[in-house]
């Protein structure tokens, strides 16, 4: 226990120092790797443990965008303001829409989620205090080392609470159902009660992100704010580093950035071609997740991949 | 002071599927301690019955009382926190779970709200996985137990949930004669501590040395109730298993 | 009223082709359970078969139609059998990480083959109207809404009617009984795939007639696909199709009454409400 609390402290605390030793583009890189990561997390919550699938949290994500940008654009408020009601505004909506969607399963529930985006995304373009589809424009505060150490708080802060999460009676409650939602219910888990949770957490988190890159980029539109890109970005993230488990998102977003920031340097040429093959590749060697394939080759050595393949083929 | 009022209750319970009535004014009543046998031939409404008191489904008609509560529009996990428990007939583990975890779930959500804490939650875990024998395969994963084990496995987490009124589906369907009277010794033993037990079964032979009372369902309708050997001459009942071999 | 009976005809010959579109990847999600993250790549690869098939072999499109199906299923089926079926039982959604790593293979390649230039396929008979009791029918959209409309009938018919179709649905719900009757999941479920991403290549095929390709029109054609064939119920082919024109309809009448910005709302409010609605009634404790 104490070697993995010790070796999570000298990650953080490398991660922490990057920004002093890099290139500033490493940096800003890092930025929005750091961001991806917080998002796999928040989506690991709800999508790994508890096995509902969000292709939506983009919605919260573009609420904290907005939270902030409209707190401190047009009224002026400080950034921690800014972000308070970000977050604000992504947990209610998690609350209003939480229970109605969460009763829907697999794909309806996907599908529902995606198109909570798009809806709120629309909502916004015709609203005039956002700034319609021209957007907002926030205060300029220059430093790209302040905005890395947020993400990287926020991250950690994720991290810690999927952790909690996964010790905890609530952790235990998702697990169970996502296994098997109606025994889950019959054995006393108030299911409703706890997906709505989960999505208020992951809805938390999400929206935190977006309040920090809006500061960050200073400069907020509804497509960019609600990006449907990202949803597909933090899942894959997630399911590659391995869903329902602490550190598997995290390994997962800052390998796939970083691949995929090393192949366009790299061979700029061929780098989409690469990306892709990486993960097919990966995918199908390791279909449990990166973290998953870990634990596996220290245990069981090179039979890992072997065994996968016969066991989850056709 | 005892209360001598019964622990549950069902009140003309009838249910009805788009034009199939499965259940028709269905009474009857449990005392504490007690175990009432529900037989019946396949299709009987037996099944139906049970989800309809554990919660996954609402009556079409009448109510159910449970320690003179009306529960009929409870959620499920509501009524695993007054005490019932039930298995399920066609097993519904947690596959990706282990078999102590499976149990435990039982434990932290179960009466009053379960435990607060996962670690006491498995201790009590083990313990029911003690009564019902399992307790060697604790660690190995849920999906990898077969047969016998996967209904002691059911068994287990409903005891978990520290029932006061437990409702077993079909825990003996599949079981050679010697591990019946195991199962049959281990509902005993949870009859003792003043749980209530509806037990469907087929196996004849362990519900004539459990039941106290006996009813039989037969197309969504009571036919019979009342002590095993009068009801089971009762020749409405025999009519009824007409053709099937009596165990 | 002539105009509002316009605006719903040129709504619904979009939705034809947005009904097709969403056929071959509801068949393979409701069949499979694979979420099929490159279906837009097979789109675009019909549609750059088409418009090959058309400038460099001058074949008709909707000649060249039925030889680009048969070869985006050959592609489809290869996939199937070689890639997607080793991962089959794994979680969920790993066909969705593999199928987003192919179309960024597949988008790539397209982009170095055919360069990202927009092009249309464009026969000689592309500008010709039908007039309809005072409606403007234009000819090639409706040659090709009536091509959407066969497929789906085709589907639907196969599906239920022939014992391919039957073994696609017993394996769709229970593939071990299937298999005792005799089954092979390997070959059905690449058939499977292979179907739809026959229809996917129709569709683009279709699609180039009626707008421009080009390697990254995928990108938004898979969330719509993904969005309607979930409205239409996935292996329902007359669902999807109904799904399609739905939204087709929905977005043409938003476009003309509100204004444009607003259709995405409307379309994917409804979408929500309806999901919300009528799965929630389905899923209250009976």
């Amino acid at each position: 226990m104490t070697v993995r609390w010790l070796a999570t402290a000298l990650a953080c605390a490398v991660l922490a120092a990057v920004p002093l030793a890099a290139r500033p583009t490493l940096t800003q890189y890092g930025i929005e790797a750091l961001l991806l990561a917080s998002l796999a997390q928040a989506w690991n919550i709800l999508g790994g443990y508890a096995g509902y699938p969000s292709f939506g949290n983009s919605a919260f994500y573009g609420l904290g965008t907005y939270g902030t940008a409209v707190a401190m654009a047009r009224f002026h408020q400080q950034f921690g303001v800014g972000l308070a009601c970000g977050a604000a505004l992504g947990m209610a909506c998690a609350c209003a829409v939480g229970v109605p969607i969460l009763r829907l399963r697999g794909p309806y529930f996907a599908i529902v989620t995606l198109g909570l985006s798009a809806m709120l995304a629309a909502i916004v373009r015709n609203v005039a205090i956002a700034g319609r589809n021209i957007g907002l424009i926030l205060p300029i505060f220059r430093s790209d080392t302040l905005f890395y150490e947020l993400a990287l708080g926020l991250l950690a802060a994720a991290t810690a609470a999927v952790a909690l999460t996964a010790r905890s009676r609530f952790g235990a409650g998702l697990v169970a159902i996502r296994e098997n939602e109606e025994a889950a219910a019959v054995m006393g888990v108030a299911t409703t009660r706890f997906k709505v949770m989960a999505l208020a957490l992951a809805a938390v988190i999400t929206a935190l992100a977006g309040g920090i890159h809006a500061y960050w980029i200073t400069f907020v539109d509804p497509a960019s704010a609600f990006d449907s890109s990202l949803n597909v970005k933090m899942v894959i993230m997630a399911v590659f580093g391995g869903p329902g488990t602490v550190v598997g998102p995290v390994v997962g977003a800052l390998l796939l950035s970083g691949v995929s920031e090393w192949l366009a340097s790299a061979i700029s040429s061929m780098a989409s071609l690469f990306y892709g093959l990486v993960i097919v590749l990966a995918v199908l060697f390791m279909p449990k997740g990166l973290w998953d394939a870990g634990r596996g080759l220290r245990q069981r050595g090179l039979r890992y991949f072997g065994e996968n393949l016969r066991r989850y083929r056709l | 002071m005892t209360d001598r009022t019964p622990i549950f209750e069902a009140r003309g319970l009838s249910k009805r599927f788009r034009g199939l009535t499965a259940l028709r004014r269905v009474t009857f009543h449990l005392d504490r301690g007690e175990i009432l046998g529900l037989i019946g031939p396949n299709g009987a409404g037996k099944t139906t019955l049970v989800s309809l008191i554990s919660g996954t489904l609402w009556p079409t008609e009448g109510e159910i009382y449970f320690e003179n509560r009306r529960i009929d529009r409870l959620p499920p996990h509501r009524r695993a926190h007054l005490g019932i428990g039930r298995t399920f007939q066609i097993m519904k583990p947690f596959p990706g779970l282990s078999v102590l975890e499976n149990v435990a779930v039982g434990a932290l959500f179960g009466r009053g709200g379960g435990e607060r804490h996962r670690a006491r939650a498995r201790e009590r875990a083990l313990g029911c996985l003690e009564v019902t024998g399992l307790a060697s395969r604790a660690y190995d994963r849920a999906e990898a137990l077969t047969g016998p084990d996967r209904k002691r496995l059911e068994l287990a987490k409903g005891l978990a949930l520290g029932p006061k009124l437990l409702l077993l589906d079909e825990v003996m369907a599949g079981l050679n004669p010697a591990e019946v009277d195991q199962v049959v010794a281990i509902i005993r033993k949870v009859r003792a501590d003043g749980v209530a037990i509806l037990v469907i079964e087929h196996v004849m032979r362990a519900i004539r040395q459990l039941a106290d009372r006996l009813m039989v369902l037969h197309h969504g309708e009571q036919i019979a109730e009342g002590r095993p050997d009068e009801v089971l001459s009762h020749p409405r009942v025999v009519e009824a298993y007409l053709g099937r071999r009596r165990a | 009223m002539l105009l509002f009976a316009q605006i719903v005809v040129n709504g619904l010959l979009v939705g034809g082709l947005y009904g097709l579109m969403a056929l071959g990847m509801g068949l393979v999600w409701g069949v499979l359970n694979i979420v099929n993250l490159m279906h837009g790549a097979l789109i675009m690869l019909g549609g750059y078969a088409v418009y090959y098939l058309y400038t460099s072999a001058g074949l008709d499109p909707f000649a060249a139609l039925p030889l680009a199906m048969l070869g985006l299923f050959g592609l489809g089926y290869a996939l199937q059998w070689f890639v997607l079926g080793q991962i089959a039982r794994s979680p969920l959604l790993n066909t969705l990480l593999v199928t987003f790593g192919l179309e960024v293979v597949a988008t790539y390649l397209a982009q170095l083959a055919f360069s990202a230039d927009l092009r249309t396929i464009n026969p000689p008979y592309a500008g010709q109207h039908l007039a309809l009791g005072g409606l403007v029918v234009p000819l090639v959209p409706a040659a090709a809404f009536g091509a959407a409309l066969v497929l789906a009938a085709s589907l639907w018919l196969a599906l239920g009617r022939t014992r391919t179709g039957r073994a696609i649905r017993a394996s769709a719900q229970n593939l071990g009984a299937a298999r005792l009757y005799g089954v092979n999941p390997r070959r059905i479920f690449a058939l499977t795939f292979g179907t739809g991403a026959a229809l996917a290549g129709a569709a683009g095929g279709l699609y180039g007639l009626v707008a421009q390709i080009s390697p990254y029109m995928g990108n938004s054609l898979t969330p719509k696909s993904f969005v309607i064939a979930i409205l239409g119920g996935l292996d329902r082919p007359l669902g999807v199709l109904a799904g399609g024109l739905a939204l087709g309809v929905a977005e043409a009448l938003t476009g003309a009454y509100l204004a444009s910005t607003y259709v995405d709302a409307i379309s994917f409010g409804l979408l929500v409400l309806l999901l919300v609605a009528r799965t929630s009634r389905l899923l209250r404790p009976a």
